[in-house]
């Protein structure tokens, strides 16, 4: 009897050690996560011997909320709220959504059970979804006037605080292309899609089989690539809103339209060079940052987020990188062919609903602390790593994608146009751009899904 | 006096349960099918009564009608492999082999790991190690991720379900096969019966009351499936394996259509509950007492 409960708990712990070992196995080989809150990363000194900035000492003691959907910043906005309330004595507790939380759903709930945070921070179609029914009038703010041409106007008002300038384009990675073409490599150069089709062919005769590394993530197809055809039209977001009106009119032909196929010219010789070619949507996403910082390719079609996964996989701030146009024909007097995007992504949103007054004024010093005080502008840049739209904020970013974001914006090779489409926009056409990137679908059947997303929409 | 005892024993046992069951089941459950009438888009004040609009969405959306048939499919080979496989390694189980409980705890272990966890781990085995395998080896099979193709995809979602289930079918029929009495089996050897034979005209009809629960837990359990769908596939390559649970969650969520979301989750839940309502009257009507 004894024997055999001895041999039982031998097999329990055999059994236990086997699936522990299973468990703690399949960990190995993952990449860790770019966005993980908790990563610490290296602390840049912020200088708070000056404060000019006037706080109201009636708010000491009110509390407010942060809704953060930018996960990477978490650490810096809660060091942020930390300072804040140093200096003012008003608490910010920042809530971040979690993965797999949109940061709408999250929204959603957060107001469905009554209590909404005071500020979130949303995507621009996230605020013009909710901002008249929600949010506080911020309209007659006095940093409105440092943000001119980066607040979204919804009715003649402005509702929301842009809070950063996010671009994207083709990263290059200098380094590696002089490398192999045992030449100087000048950015500045390239101002065609023949010509950058002629430096590629050069990569690959200089012994880089595919250059390209190509995202087959659907936000990246739907909402990064295929919004060029929207946000080309002219370069603002008001050209984008009346192409996107015509489409959905059925005044605007998408088989006859130029954008289109110019954009899909670009997609074919991105997706010729792709390393992934063979298996385009078994790309990894982590792997294409490895890849570029490593030299295996030289471009990669992404943003300044990128940043973080390139720096995970080995890049260095004193490196080149820096971002190529998406180049879409061969005029090299068109715009697209020499400026890359930057506009507002992220814009913070005041509740108006359940907030009280207090927490209001409280919330709106928050935000004038970040344009108008300088530890809000230091922490801003520094902490967050963020490019600022205040034109006030005299510091800039430090990391290579952002401070050549921030360096085309203030020199006039940035076009500002974001196209306001449906939330679904994304997934659905992104699917639809997976098919095309994965050779299963035609020109054709990808502009006709087009045409029929849009012919659905109201 | 009888009859008050009776009344203060339901509120005493029944009530705290009925209330929960009332609070958490069916009063959602009735503000769901109000949701399908109105226009709501989750968080406004004003709901508008929009009648069956909703539902002429529902019929207007393609892409949920390609899931469900997509479910069903997948429906159809979780419930039959896992069911034969359960069966089959729950009769080895009960065969007196040597090492017995290490197997049954062994096959259970997948179903402890949660879906989500298990979506992710299975990824990286199709999408990495797998593709190494067929870089190493040249075996065309491995040679692209099986994510990234419709039909692979599809057997991936299938492969990683039947795992992740068939352990705990596995525990029920294991039981089934324990509670089989020892006398009927011995006089259905005397009598002749061997086999296949015993297998079909005695095991089978006395195990029916496990397979009524087996096939109840799998069907609804696929039906539903969720979990995987997302961490695995998340409806990729290009939305070929969004399953109906998941296309009702874009639908209200990403597409922000939460009327026809919740009027396609209303029909998606008529459709289990009549499938699953007349599978068990079915395997039911099977049932025998030994």
């Amino acid at each position: 009897m004894r024997k055999k409960v001895m041999a039982k708990v031998i097999l329990t712990v055999l059994i236990l050690a086997m699936s522990a070992t299973v468990l703690t196995g399949c960990r190995f080989g993952f990449a860790s996560d770019p966005d993980d809150p908790n990563e610490v990363e290296k602390k840049v000194p912020i200088d708070t011997s000056t404060d000019t900035f006037e706080y109201d000492a009636s708010l000491d003691g009110t509390s407010i909320t942060l809704l953060n959907t930018k996960a990477e910043i978490q650490v810096a906005l809660e060091e942020m709220g930390a300072e804040f309330e140093k200096k003012s004595g008003v608490h910010v507790e920042v809530m971040p959504v979690t993965d797999g939380d949109s940061p709408y759903t999250k929204m959603i709930s957060l107001y469905n059970s009554g209590n909404p945070p005071t500020l979130a921070i949303l995507d621009t179609t996230d605020v013009i979804a909710l901002a008249e029914e929600k949010a506080v009038d911020l309209t007659g703010e006095a940093w409105t006037a440092e943000a001119e041409g980066y607040t979204t106007d919804i009715g003649g008002k402005i509702y929301s605080f842009p809070l950063c300038i996010e671009g994207r384009g083709v990263i290059y990675n200098r380094k590696a292309i002089e490398e192999t073409l045992g030449r100087e490599f000048d950015p500045d150069s390239v101002t065609t899609l023949d010509q950058f089709k002629a430096l590629l062919d050069e990569l690959v005769a200089g012994g880089m089989e595919k250059p390209v590394s190509m995202a087959k993530e659907d936000w990246s197809l739907g909402a990064h690539q295929l919004q060029y055809i929207y946000e080309t039209f002219d370069g603002t977001s008001e050209g984008a809103q009346k192409v996107i009106g015509d489409i959905k009119a059925g005044e605007a032909d998408l088989h006859s339209y130029g954008r289109v196929s110019e954009f899909l010219d670009m997609f074919d010789v991105l997706k010729e060079y792709n390393v992934a070619k063979g298996d385009p949507l078994g790309a990894d996403y982590d792997e294409m940052a490895i890849d570029l910082a490593d030299g295996k390719t030289a471009f990669w079609f992404n943003g300044n987020w990128a940043w973080p996964n390139l720096s995970e996989a080995g890049a260095k701030e004193e490196d080149a990188y820096g971002f190529l146009p998406y180049f879409m024909n061969n005029d090299s007097s068109d715009f697209v062919n020499s400026k890359i995007q930057g506009s507002p992504s992220k814009q913070v949103m005041l509740d108006g609903q359940v907030a009280t007054e207090k927490e209001q004024a409280a919330a709106k010093e928050f935000l004038n602390w970040i344009v108008y005080s300088e530890i809000g502008q230091q922490m801003l840049v520094k902490t967050c790593n963020i490019i600022p739209p205040f034109q006030n904020n005299p510091y800039e970013p430090a990391d290579p994608l952002s401070r050549d974001i921030y360096e085309k914006v203030h020199n006039g090779r940035a076009f500002n146009a974001s196209a306001i489409v449906p939330n679904d926009h994304w997934a659905v056409l992104g699917a639809a751009m997976q098919k095309y990137l994965a050779g299963r679908s035609d020109r054709e059947e990808l502009i006709n899904s087009i045409q029929d997303y849009w012919n659905e929409q109201e | 006096m009888r009859t008050k005892n009776k009344g203060k024993d339901f509120c005493m046992f029944a009530l705290p349960g009925m209330f929960c069951f009332f609070a958490v089941v069916i009063v959602p459950f009735l503000y769901g099918v109000y949701l399908t009438l109105t226009d709501w888009n989750g968080v406004a004040d004003v709901k508008n009564f929009v009648g069956l609009k909703n539902f002429g969405g529902v019929v207007k959306d393609a892409q949920f009608w390609t899931s469900l048939l997509l479910t069903f499919k997948y429906v159809i080979f979780v419930v039959i492999i896992v069911n034969v496989l359960a069966f089959g390694i729950a009769y080895l189980l009960t065969r007196g082999i040597k090492g017995e409980n290490f197997f049954r705890a062994g096959f259970f272990t997948p179903n402890l790991i949660g879906g989500i966890v298990l979506g992710y781990i299975w990824q990286f085995v199709f999408s990495r190690v797998f593709v190494n395998i067929g870089e190493s080896t040249g075996w065309s099979l491995f040679e692209v991720s099986w994510l990234s193709e419709p039909t692979n995809a599809f057997i991936a979602l299938v492969v990683v379900s039947v795992w992740q289930l068939s352990g705990y079918m596995i525990l029920i029929y294991v039981a089934g096969f324990m509670g089989l009495s020892e006398d009927v089996m011995e006089a259905a050897s005397i009598d002749g019966a061997s086999g296949f034979v015993k297998l079909k005209n005695i095991i089978m009809p006395l195990m029916m009351s496990s397979i009524t629960i087996c096939l109840f837990l799998t069907l609804s359990r696929a039906f539903m499936v969720y979990d995987v769908n997302l961490s695995l596939t998340a409806g990729a390559p290009y939305g070929t394996t969004e399953m109906a649970a998941m296309h009702v969650y874009e639908k209200a969520f990403t597409s922000r259509q939460f009327g026809v979301g919740q009027a396609e989750a209303l029909i998606l839940f008529i459709i289990v509950a009549c499938i699953s309502g007349i599978q068990v009257y079915l395997t039911k009507r099977q049932e025998v007492e030994a």
